[in-house]
């Protein structure tokens, strides 16, 4: 229909343009903005875990059997002080989670897990190796910028992120012997597998609860 | 009393009568026919390379009085293979369910012991009334990093067997297919058609696991089908179909990050719209169908105007826009 059609292009000009002053009526600023940045850091963290399947296939490999073997299914080691930041979460508690919690939640994630990934770009012993963690460090330093940006559209303030990336794991203790360290280094590349997951999903969840600010755009145009 | 036997295929089977010595005078029958005394060693009944027919009840008869000394049932059959076990989610992230089933008959009782294990804790997989040889399980937590170790052991009185399966919570994900597969065709459109579905009935949170939507069309006189994916929505207007061929179309699901596909949706079939046939008429019916039909297919009138508001036509592509190519490459989806 023919108004169906006009709303159409409109919707989409506004998408593409919003930052354009010259189109009238709009309010395409902030909520707008929130939307548009939620599907981003979405995509982004799609885009991270298709590329740490490429890095954690060579990363394994490096580090040897049994930690590049398909079924390798081992216990998990209880550490004095968890290491890594654990996606795992009970999934009423996940549901009930507020806006701000789920994104401070994948932030206070993100943050540590580029610590530990920048010490590992340390310590490797491969060019390739190391030019793919650092590759995939600066990504994954854009998916903290991102979650924070989210955070501060939506007016949330950001958790207090780790200092300065640590000569060492803060607070837990190195690894004992060569083999615990490679099993610190694979739960680790776990860990974060299992947070980029979890975070398309809690993306998914943030991206439907955008503000209304939306709703009332369209009502704008409709009018128009 | 009655006994149950059990003994493979293949096997030599002794009967005794009971507590009867080895030279008492007796007679054997299997379902109530009398059996030959050349099986008889004695009045030990002997079955040599047992086949599944000769399963059945055996009776043994004291020789003259015909008492019943001794019944038993026998069941030839086999120990169990390895079974087949199969775990999946198709209500992530309620839980997931494991069915399974044995490549081959065994011809006797089977029972069957399920555990799982996730890291170190054992879970409880209940057992579903209907479809027997399933069950299934809750998750208690979201986005574990740990394996899932299912172990599904079968036993029958000839033997034992099991099967393993090790999986990530995320490895399993696969949705029932679509339901309410609708396609109709569009008036006055004949290369369209309106392809609608729901949701799985099964997925229980569509809202924050979403899934995305597989279509595949083809004519049923092609073997070649077309796809599209779609990444949101329940619906798609395919627009290039052959004008007055029946199509058949199917839809498949998938969680839109993690998992496997659906199997297909049941079929559905639709022809695109067609023009009524004209039957015979008189000369001046025929004249006025004839100038309704041509101006009803004359292009509607392109608009110069270059606004946003500027209506564009069913068929027209173009829209005026300094903004380039890709205004209208998107101006097309809304049409």
């Amino acid at each position: 229909s023919p108004t169906g059609d006009s709303w159409g292009i409109f919707t989409f000009l506004c998408a593409a343009l919003c930052n354009l002053p010259a189109l009238p009526a709009l309010n395409c600023s902030e909520e707008l903005g929130a939307g548009q940045s939620i599907q981003q850091t979405y995509d982004l963290t799609r885009y991270l875990e298709h590329q740490l399947r490429t890095l954690a296939g060579t990363y394994l490999n490096y580090l040897g059997p049994p930690f590049n073997e398909p079924d390798f299914n081992p216990p998990r080691l209880v550490r004095a002080e968890p290491r890594v930041p654990s996606a795992t979460v009970d999934l009423d508690l996940w549901r009930g989670l507020t806006d701000n919690a789920r994104l401070a939640a994948n932030y206070r994630a993100y943050s540590r897990l580029l610590c530990y990934l920048r010490v590992l770009d340390g310590q490797v012993g491969t060019a390739e190796l190391r030019h793919r963690l650092a590759h995939f460090c600066a990504s994954l330093q854009g998916l903290v910028l991102s979650i924070g940006g989210v955070m501060s559209s939506l007016g949330y303030p950001l958790p207090a992120g780790p200092a300065a990336p640590p000569a060492g794991p803060p607070g837990a203790p190195a690894a004992p012997n060569d083999f615990l360290k490679k099993m610190d280094d694979f739960w680790l590349l776990k860990e974060l597998q299992t947070w980029l997951w979890r975070s398309a999903k809690d993306f998914n969840r943030l991206k439907k609860k955008v503000p209304p600010a939306v709703v009332t755009l369209r009502l704008e145009a409709r009018g128009f | 009393e009655t006994h149950t036997q059990y003994e493979r295929v293949g096997a030599d089977v002794t009967m005794k009568c009971g507590s009867m010595d080895w030279d008492a005078a007796v007679t054997w029958t299997a379902n109530g026919t009398d059996i030959d005394e050349s099986h008889l060693n004695g009045s030990y009944l002997i079955l040599k390379n047992v086949d599944l027919s000769q399963s059945g009840q055996y009776s043994c008869y004291e020789g003259s009085s015909w008492h019943l000394k001794y019944q038993t049932n026998l069941r030839v059959g086999t120990p169990p293979k390895e079974p087949v076990l199969m775990c999946r989610s198709n209500n992530y992230p309620k839980g997931f369910y494991c069915s399974w089933h044995l490549p081959t008959p065994t011809y006797i009782p089977n029972s069957f012991n399920i555990s799982v294990i996730h890291g170190t804790k054992d879970m409880v997989c209940e057992k579903d009334a209907v479809p027997k040889n399933r069950c299934h399980i809750r998750y208690l937590q979201l986005f574990s990093t740990v394996k899932y170790k299912v172990t599904l052991t079968v036993t029958n009185p000839l033997g034992k067997n099991f099967t393993t399966l090790t999986f990530d919570e995320f490895a399993i994900v696969k949705p029932d297919p679509p339901e309410s597969v609708v396609a109709k065709p569009v008036p006055n459109n004949p290369r369209r058609l309106e392809v609608s579905w729901q949701n799985p009935s099964s997925w229980p949170d569509p809202e924050s696991f979403p899934l995305k939507f597989f279509l595949r069309y083809r004519p049923l006189i092609l073997d070649q089908w077309q796809h599209v994916e779609l990444s949101d929505g329940t619906s798609h207007t395919i627009t290039d179909a052959y004008a007055g061929k029946e199509y058949i179309i199917q839809v498949a699901a998938k969680d839109n990050d993690i998992g496997t596909w659906s199997d297909w949706s049941v079929a559905v079939h639709a022809t695109p719209w067609t023009e009524e046939p004209k039957h015979l008429t008189t000369e001046a019916q025929i004249t006025e169908t004839t100038s309704a039909s041509t101006s009803s297919f004359m292009a509607p009138p392109t608009t110069k105007i270059c606004d946003k508001g500027a209506m564009v036509g069913s068929g027209a592509m173009a829209v005026c826009w300094t903004a380039g190519l890709v205004v209208a490459a998107y101006s097309v989806l809304f049409i």
